[in-house]
């Protein structure tokens, strides 16, 4: 019986791989709309016939980031890259690359064996070991992000790295799909679904695809956010009348309510010191509040324009990202929340949906069709070119 | 044992139909595979109902099949939903059980007022009706805050209806915020017709 069953699923996996090697695959470039110079560094094409264009990958990643600007082998710059990948090792490839300074001193010297499906991986650690190097920041080209796509009535949860390449669809619905959180440790994403025709917090394993329903109380089931620590989850319930947060232990399962008012209160994000930032609607149109961990007063943080919504909150717990409506037009903007100050980063439009990189230099968000990202100065702009739509993206934290 | 071989080709049937990568033999467990029946499980705490599949990352598809193959997709939001369309039960919504509101409003309108009150009678000459109403936004803004927006506009009509005597039991209200537009388009016609609560039942 179970040779049978496993004889099934042989001639299954057969059928699909042809199916999808028919298929075109969705691509989404990060090309167009890069400002700003940067460091000069010549990178050399890798030999070793490895199937990926590992020099390509290296150069795109860091052009993306805006502080260094890659520039064809033989240029005079400042740095150069050289390497090869080639078939051997005890994984199937090796790849080598080298980093050098002006004088030729090798700055990277490093070697990497490789199963040929993680040449496109290594090619993004590489990517962050030299921009380490040369910005002493942490890189994100081997991070990924999580976002929301629909098209004909199916709406999809897919998982990408961050130069929008490798999707992955880890769900599928004919129901709305909304509001994505990764988990501290990027191992889980919490998001809400409209399945059964009513919305539900669902929390599912990214690399199993095991899912389990954290919340489907009466009424909204929303915006749900991981504590720093990721043992609680906040998110909005409406179960009493009207839109309230909520905290949920994961372990325990037991919510507490942490506010009360007859206003509309959504959308919670964690400061590190456990303290959450909401939108509230209690002074007749949504602002930022902030409330600490106990709950109680309320205090509002927010007083530009007349819309600040959907707050996240920077790596470090100094800035939040926002919102922001002025003059009819919605803009991303961030608030330091030391010095007060705000500024708005974004053109406008129908921006919405920020969410921080984990080293917390860019902001990726939504135009309500699009992905787009902008770094927190304000100088880089990178548009993600899906051939479909894209929304609600979320950055993953560094974890696994 | 037939039972559980019946309901794993029903699972690689399915899986085929919808183009799912099921590469792995769990495919069809209860944790990573296709899901048992909405209804059974719907409001439960634990696992969730069926319409959706969910694939673990390693074995995930790379690309939604349901995309156009012509590469034509302009990005626009399903326009399969709203004014006219099919929903479950085999209703339609007719214009007559649509409630539209101003931006950033949830009060209804005179228009709405007589559109809800014909509704309310005749919930409450048939008491065995339960009506669901659903509430939306146009696309502006938060998309969360726009949930909440849309949950406000029908508990708007919801009030309205109880006060004209329809039963609070008959009365059931879900938020779609911006997420099933009635009209695709980026224009102020296209978003008032997405501002609205559709009175199902």
């Amino acid at each position: 019986m179970l040779i049978t069953m496993k004889n099934l699923f042989g001639i299954m996996a057969l059928l699909l791989v042809s199916r999808f090697a028919l298929a075109q695959p969705l691509t989404i470039d990060i090309t167009k709309g890069i400002e700003g110079n940067g460091i000069p560094i010549a990178i050399a094409p890798f030999g070793g016939g490895a199937p990926e264009d590992i020099a390509g990958i290296i150069a795109a990643n860091l052009k993306r980031t805006g502080k260094i600007a890659p520039q064809p082998a033989g240029s005079p710059a400042d740095y150069s890259v050289t390497g090869q990948a080639q078939p051997g090792g005890a994984r199937g490839y090796v790849v080598r690359f080298q980093l050098a300074g002006a004088q030729g001193a090798a700055l990277l010297n490093l070697s990497f064996d490789v199963p040929p499906n993680q040449l496109r991986p290594v090619a993004h650690r590489i990517s962050d070991l030299i921009y380490e190097k040369l910005t002493g920041e942490k890189g994100l080209a081997a991070t990924r992000i999580a976002y929301i796509a629909s098209n004909r009535g199916f709406w999809y949860l897919v998982v990408a790295d961050a130069d929008g390449q490798n999707p992955r669809v880890i769900l599928r619905s004919s129901q709305p799909l909304m509001s994505p959180s990764w988990s501290p440790d990027s191992g889980k994403l919490a998001y809400v679904s409209f399945e059964g025709r009513q919305p539900k917090i669902i929390v599912q394993d990214v690399y199993s695809g095991a899912r389990r329903v954290v919340s489907a109380a009466p009424g909204i089931n929303g915006a749900p956010s991981w504590s720093p620590n990721g043992q609680r989850l906040a998110f909005t319930l409406s179960k009493d009348g009207n839109p309230e947060i909520y905290a949920l232990d994961l372990a325990t399962q037991s919510p507490i309510r942490l506010t009360n008012s007859s206003a509309i209160d959504t959308e919670p994000v964690w400061l590190p010191d456990g303290s959450m930032v909401f939108t509230s609607d209690r002074g007749g149109a949504p602002q930022l509040y902030r409330i600490s961990p106990g709950g109680g007063q309320a205090q509002r943080l927010t007083f530009q324009g007349d819309y600040n919504a959907r707050p996240t909150i920077s790596p470090d717990g100094r800035t939040i990202a926002m919102v922001h409506r002025r003059n009819g037009r919605f803009y991303i903007a961030v608030l330091d929340l030391q010095s007060r100050q705000f500024r708005v980063l974004t053109n406008g439009g129908l921006d919405e949906s920020p969410s921080f990189a984990p080293n917390g230099k860019m902001i990726i968000y939504s135009n309500g069709q699009r992905l787009k990202a902008v770094s927190l100065d304000g100088a880089v702009k990178q548009d993600f070119d899906l051939r479909g739509n894209g929304r609600d993206p979320v950055w993953a934290p560094y974890g696994r | 044992m037939h039972y559980v071989t019946r309901n794993l080709l029903a699972a690689a049937a399915l899986a085929l139909l919808f183009g799912c990568a099921s590469t792995s033999e769990n495919t069809a467990g209860q944790e990573t595979g296709v899901q048992q029946d909405a209804t059974a499980q719907e409001g439960l705490i634990g696992q969730p109902g069926g319409e959706a599949q969910s694939y673990a990352y390693g074995q995930a598809p790379s690309q939604y099949d349901a995309y156009d193959a012509t590469g034509g997709t302009t990005g626009a939001p399903p326009s399969t939903w709203g004014v006219g369309q099919p929903v479950a039960g085999g209703g339609t919504v007719s214009a007559d059980r649509i409630v539209y509101f101003a931006f950033d409003s949830a009060d209804i309108p005179a228009e709405g007022q007589a559109v809800v009150a014909a509704n309310a009678r005749s919930l409450m000459s048939n008491r065995q009706i339960i009506t669901q109403l659903e509430g939306h936004t146009d696309e502006q803004g938060s998309r969360e805050y726009n949930i909440a927006l849309g949950e406000r506009r029908a508990n708007a009509v919801r009030q309205s209806m109880i006060a004209t005597g329809v039963a609070p039991q008959q009365i059931r209200v879900v938020s779609y915020g911006e997420e099933r537009p009635a009209s695709s388009g980026q224009s102020e016609e296209s978003y008032a017709l997405n501002r609205r609560v559709e009175i199902m039942y």
